[in-house]
C-alpha cells in the first residue's frame, strides 16, 4: 500500500515518507469522518447483511413485489450493521500503522518517546474528526479502557515479571507504592483545598473531600506510561523494577482511596471509624486481589497439566484464566491489577513446564502483540479525548496541581528513601532517587478514573478536574518522558546489562543460596534465605508434583535451565543455516565438523557433512547409550508432534543436533580412552577440543604434534 | 557502653575480634551465645558433631562443605575466634568505609567473600576448580535425580563458558569474572550480622 502511494509522492522514496504518513492519516480521518454520516444516510432497510446487498436485495425484492418492481440492486450499502466492529478495526489499524510509521522515522522516535508521538497523533485525529463532524465520538469509554485496553498490558507485565528482583525489593516497592501514594494523595489534596480557598480563584465550591478525591486520582503512578517510557531508556534492573513495581502495586491504594473518598463525598463527613475501615479495606483489597489471582493461577497451572493432547488451545487457557481473575477481582471491588499480576506470576513456572514450546512462543507473542496495540490505542485515545473535552480551564487550579504533584513526588521519594535505606543492604543513591522521582509518570488510568466521576455529584468540578488531570498527564508524558533519556545519559545512570544468564551464574547462584542458608542455620537466624529455602522445598515436594505433568515435575531447576539454554542454542544453530554452516562462536558444536572416527576413511568435504560416518555396530552402541540419556529431551519434543500440527522441520533439526552432540560426547570419551594407548603423550592436560582437533587432520588420525595442530585446529571463538 | 563491655569480657579475645572483624559488641555477644548453644558439652570449642546437630544443615546439599570451611586445615576443632572469623565474611559490605592502605582487606569485602566461596568449591586448595571438583558440587546439588551424562554436559558447558585460559579448570579470576554481574555484596550478606 505504501508502494502504490509512493507514486503520488513527487520526489524519491525518502522524501515522501512524511508525506506518506500525513496522507495516510488524512485518509483514515476522512474515512472515519465521512463514512459515518454516510452510514446514517444509507438505506433504512434493517436486513442483517454482513456484506454487500445481495440478501438485502432479496428482502427488498420481496417487499417491493407488491408494488412495482424496482431494478434489482446489484450493489447496496449497509454500514450500520458493521459500524462498531468496523470502527474498532479502523482504530486498531490506525494504531498499528502508526507504530509501523514511527519505526520508519528513526530520528524522530529516538528523540521523542513513542507515547508522545501517539498522543500527538490522537490529537490530530481528534482534531480532524472535530473539523469534519463537529463532534468527537467518546472513545475513551471507561468500560472499554478498564475491561479491554488495560488487562493485556498488565498481564504482559505480570507474566514476564522478573520474580527474583521483585521479591528482593518487595519491601522497598511496597513502601513506595503504599506510603508514597498515600502521602501524594493527602499532600496534593490538602494543599489544593488550601489553594481553592484563595478568594479570586473562583474555586471555592470545591470542598475538602472532592479535593482529596482528586488527589487520590492524580497521585498514582501509571504502569502504562512507565512501561512505555522506561522500555526505551534501558536503565538497570533495580530502578526499573522499583518504579514499575510501584506503579503496579499502588493500584490497591488507588482503588481504596478512590472508593473511600467517593463514598464520603456524598456523605459529607469522615469519622475515625471510617478511616479505620479504610485501612482494613485496603488490606482486604490488596490481599484479596492477590489471593484471587493466585487461585486462578493455580487452576490454570493444573489445567495445563492435562493439555498434552490438545496443544493448540494451551495459550487460550493462560489468557482466559488471567482475564477471569481480573474480572472476578473487579466484581468484589478488589484490586484487579494485583489479581492479574499474581495470576501471571503464580502460573508461569508451572505452565511453562507443561506446555509445548510452540505454545510458549504463542503466548509470548500474543501478549506482546495485544499489549503493544493496547498501549498504542490508549495513547491515541488520550489525544482524541483531549480534543473532545469536556474542558474547563482554570489557571490557578491547573498550575497548582502540576506544581504540587512534582513537589510531593520529590519530597515523598526523598523522605521514603531516607527511611528505607536504613533497612536495605544496598542503599539507594541520590541518582537512584532522582530517577525514581522523575519516573513517576501519570497516565490514562488517572484520566479514566476522572471520567468515572459521577456527573451529578461533581457538577461543576468534573470538568476542572479532567482538565487538570489531562494537563498533568501531558506534562509528565511529554516533558518528563522526553527529557528522561538525556538525563539518564547525563547522570550516567547504570544501564541494563544485556547479556543473558550463563550456566555458571546459575550454578554459582544456587550454590551461594545453599551456602547462605547453611550459614543462617548455623547462626540460628531465620532470615531471608531460610524462608526462601523452605518455600522452595515445599514447592518441590508438594506443589510441583501436583501441577506439573509427567517426568518434568522432578526435574531440578538447574537441569531445566540447562535444557532451555541448549534449546536456544540449537534453534539458533538451525536458524542460522542448518547444520552445515556452524558459527564459530559456539564452541561445543564446532568440533562436530571435525570429528572423524578412527577407522573410517575421511568424507570428501568435512564442511558439508554434519554427521560423521559410523559403522553399524558402533551406531547401535551409541544409540543404546543415548536412548536412556535422551529420554527426557525426547519426551518434550514429541509432545507437540502428536496431533494435527505438521511436524516442523525445525524440530527435527533440533533433535538431530541434540543427537549429534551426544554422539560427539560419546565419541570424545572413547577418544580419550584411546589416547591412553598412544605411545607419546602430547600434553599433560588434554582438553576435549585438542583431542578432537587431533582427529581433524583428515588424512590420518594418528598423533600429530601440537605445533602442526595449530594450523588445522578450528578453535572455538571464546 | 559500660554494660556491654563488661559482658564482652566473657568473650575470649573480644576486643581483638571486634577490631579485626568489624562486628559490634552486641553482635559478638549474640554470636558467642550461639557458639555456647552449639557447644553442647561445654568444651569451649566445636567439633563437627556439634555442627551436624543443627537440624536444617543435614538437609542442605552442601552442608558438609560449609561445616568443613569452619575448620582450619588439619584442625579438628573450631574455637570461637575461628567461628567469628568465618562468619565475618558474611557481614554486609560498608560502602563508605575508608581504608588506610596498610590495613588488610576486611573480611567482608567482595573479594574475600568470593574467595571464601571459591574455597568451598576447591577442596584440594590447588587454586583451581577442576572438572572433577565441579562434578562433585553438581552431584551434591542435584542429587540422584540426574544422570551422569547430564552432569557431564552441564560441567562441560560451564567450563567452556568460564575457562578463558583453556586449562579445563576454573581459576579464581575466571570464577570472579563469571560472577561479575551478580551482586555479591547483596547475595553473600546476612543482615543479621550487620
Amino acid at each position: 500500500m505504501f508502494w502504490r502511494r509512493a507514486a503520488h509522492g513527487r520526489v524519491g522514496f525518502r522524501r515522501s515518507l512524511p508525506e506518506l504518513g500525513l496522507l495516510l492519516l488524512a485518509t483514515l480521518v476522512l474515512l472515519e469522518g465521512s463514512v459515518l454520516p454516510l452510514g446514517a444516510a444509507s438505506s433504512p432497510e434493517t436486513g442483517i447483511t454482513p456484506g454487500a446487498g445481495v440478501s438485502h436485495g432479496h428482502a427488498d425484492k420481496n417487499h417491493s413485489e407488491t408494488k412495482h418492481k424496482k431494478p434489482f440492486p446489484v450493489l447496496g450499502l449497509n454500514y450500520d450493521s458493521v459500524k462498531t466492529p468496523f470502527e474498532i478495526s479502523l482504530w486498531v489499524l490506525l494504531a498499528s500503522l502508526m507504530k509501523l510509521g514511527f519505526h520508519l522515522l528513526p530520528r524522530v522516535s529516538s528523540i521523542v518517546p513513542e507515547s508522545c508521538l501517539l498522543i500527538v497523533v490522537g490529537l490530530l485525529v481528534g482534531g480532524g474528526i472535530k473539523l469534519i463532524r463537529e463532534e468527537v465520538p467518546p472513545v475513551l469509554d471507561t468500560k472499554l479502557f478498564f475491561y479491554c485496553l488495560l488487562p493485556p498490558i498488565i498481564l504482559d507485565a505480570g507474566y514476564f515479571l522478573p520474580i527474583r528482583p521483585f521479591m528482593e525489593n518487595l519491601g522497598t516497592i511496597l513502601m513506595f507504592a503504599v506510603v508514597g501514594t498515600l502521602w501524594n494523595a493527602f499532600f496534593v489534596g490538602g494543599f489544593l483545598f488550601a489553594v481553592c480557598q484563595i478568594p479570586h480563584a473562583s474555586l471555592s465550591h470545591i470542598g475538602l473531600l472532592p479535593c482529596l478525591l482528586f488527589g487520590s486520582i492524580i497521585s498514582a503512578v501509571d504502569p502504562v506510561a512507565v512501561l512505555a517510557v522506561f522500555e526505551e531508556i534501558h536503565i538497570n534492573e533495580l530502578l526499573h523494577i522499583l518504579v514499575f513495581g510501584e506503579s503496579l502495586l499502588n493500584d490497591a491504594v488507588t482503588v481504596v482511596l478512590y472508593h473511600l473518598f467517593e463514598e464520603f463525598s456524598e456523605a459529607g463527613t469522615v469519622t475515625v471509624l471510617d478511616g479505620f475501615l479504610g485501612v482494613i479495606s485496603f488490606l482486604v483489597v490488596a490481599l484479596g486481589g492477590v489471593l484471587v489471582g493466585a487461585f486462578y493461577g493455580f487452576v490454570a497451572a493444573l489445567t495445563s497439566r492435562f493439555t498434552y493432547h490438545i496443544r493448540v488451545i494451551e495459550p487460550l487457557f493462560v489468557f482466559v484464566y488471567s482475564y477471569m481473575a481480573y474480572l472476578s477481582a473487579e466484581v468484589f471491588h478488589l484490586s484487579g491489577i494485583m489479581a492479574l499480576i499474581a495470576c501471571g506470576a503464580v502460573m508461569r513456572p508451572y505452565v511453562e513446564a507443561n506446555i509445548s514450546h510452540k505454545s510458549h512462543t504463542t503466548i509470548k507473542y500474543f501478549l506482546k502483540m495485544w499489549s503493544s496495540v493496547s498501549e498504542t490505542l490508549i495513547f491515541i485515545f488520550l489525544g482524541v479525548a483531549t480534543v473532545e473535552g469536556p474542558h474547563q480551564w482554570n489557571w490557578v487550579f491547573v498550575t497548582a496541581t502540576v506544581i504540587l504533584c512534582l513537589v510531593s513526588r520529590v519530597i515523598g521519594v526523598v523522605g521514603l528513601t531516607f527511611v528505607i535505606n536504613k533497612f536495605r543492604m544496598v542503599n539507594l543513591t541520590t541518582k537512584d532517587q532522582f530517577i525514581i522521582a522523575y519516573g513517576g509518570l501519570r497516565g490514562a488510568i488517572a484520566f479514566s478514573l476522572g471520567f468515572l466521576l459521577d456527573i451529578e455529584h461533581f457538577k461543576d468540578m468534573r470538568e476542572i478536574f479532567l482538565t487538570a488531570i489531562i494537563t498533568v498527564v501531558f506534562f509528565t508524558v511529554f516533558v518528563q518522558g522526553m527529557t528522561i533519556k538525556p538525563l539518564v545519559e547525563l547522570l550516567a545512570v547504570k544501564k541494563k546489562q544485556e547479556a543473558k544468564r550463563s550456566i555458571n551464574e546459575e550454578i554459582h547462584t544456587q550454590f551461594l543460596d545453599h551456602l547462605l542458608t547453611g550459614i543462617e542455620d548455623i547462626c540460628g537466624h531465620y532470615g531471608h534465605h531460610h524462608w526462601k529455602d523452605k518455600l522452595n522445598r515445599f514447592n518441590k515436594k508438594y506443589v510441583k508434583g501436583f501441577l506439573i505433568a509427567g517426568e518434568r515435575s522432578k526435574e531440578p531447576q538447574l537441569i531445566a535451565f540447562y535444557h532451555k539454554l541448549e534449546m536456544k542454542q540449537a534453534i539458533q544453530l538451525v536458524e542460522s543455516g542448518g547444520g552445515s554452516k556452524l558459527p564459530s562462536a559456539m564452541p561445543s558444536t564446532v568440533s562436530m565438523q571435525n570429528i572423524q572416527p578412527k577407522n573410517q576413511p575421511p568424507p570428501p568435504k568435512p564442511t558439508e557433512r554434519a554427521l560423521p560416518q559410523l559403522t553399524k555396530g558402533r551406531e547401535e552402541e551409541i544409540r543404546k547409550i543415548l536412548r536412556s540419556n535422551l529420554q527426557r529431551t525426547r519426551q518434550r519434543l514429541h509432545s507437540y508432534n502428536r496431533h494435527t500440527l505438521v511436524a516442523d522441520p525445525d524440530e527435527e533439526g533440533f533433535q538431530d543436533i541434540i543427537l549429534k552432540k551426544q554422539k560427539m560426547m560419546e565419541l570424545d570419551r572413547k577418544i580419550k580412552e584411546m589416547a591412553n594407548y598412544l605411545s607419546v603423550p602430547s600434553h599433560p592436560k588434554d582438553s576435549p577440543t585438542m583431542s578432537r582437533a587431533r582427529l581433524a587432520s583428515g588424512r590420518n588420525t594418528d598423533f600429530i604434534p601440537a605445533q602442526q595442530q595449530k594450523g588445522n585446529k578450528k578453535s572455538p571463538g571464546m | 557502653m559500660g554494660s556491654s563491655s563488661s559482658s564482652l569480657n566473657n568473650v575470649p579475645d573480644g576486643q581483638q575480634l571486634m577490631q579485626e572483624t568489624g562486628f559490634s559488641a552486641a553482635h559478638l555477644l549474640r554470636l558467642y551465645e550461639r557458639f555456647k548453644f552449639l557447644d553442647k558439652d561445654n568444651r569451649g570449642h566445636l567439633r563437627s558433631e556439634d555442627f551436624e546437630a543443627v537440624p536444617e544443615l543435614s538437609e542442605n546439599p552442601i552442608g558438609d562443605r560449609i561445616v568443613g570451611a569452619f575448620f582450619l586445615p588439619g584442625q579438628e576443632t573450631v574455637d570461637f575466634s575461628s567461628f567469628v572469623r568465618v562468619l565475618a565474611h558474611f557481614r554486609p559490605t560498608e560502602k563508605n568505609r575508608t581504608r588506610a592502605g596498610a590495613q588488610p582487606e576486611p573480611a567482608n569485602s567482595r573479594n574475600r567473600k568470593l574467595k571464601f566461596a571459591f574455597r568451598l568449591y576447591d577442596r584440594d586448595r590447588d587454586g583451581k576448580i577442576s572438572r572433577t571438583e565441579l562434578l562433585q558440587v553438581l552431584r551434591e546439588m542435584l542429587g540422584m535425580q540426574v544422570t551422569e551424562e547430564q552432569l557431564q554436559s552441564i560441567a562441560d558447558r560451564a567450563i567452556q563458558e568460564a575457562d578463558l585460559d583453556k586449562d579445563d579448570a576454573i581459576s579464581f579470576d575466571e570464577f570472579r569474572k563469571s560472577l561479575e554481574k551478580v551482586n555479591i555484596d547483596h547475595k553473600m550478606s546476612i543482615r543479621f550480622l550487620e
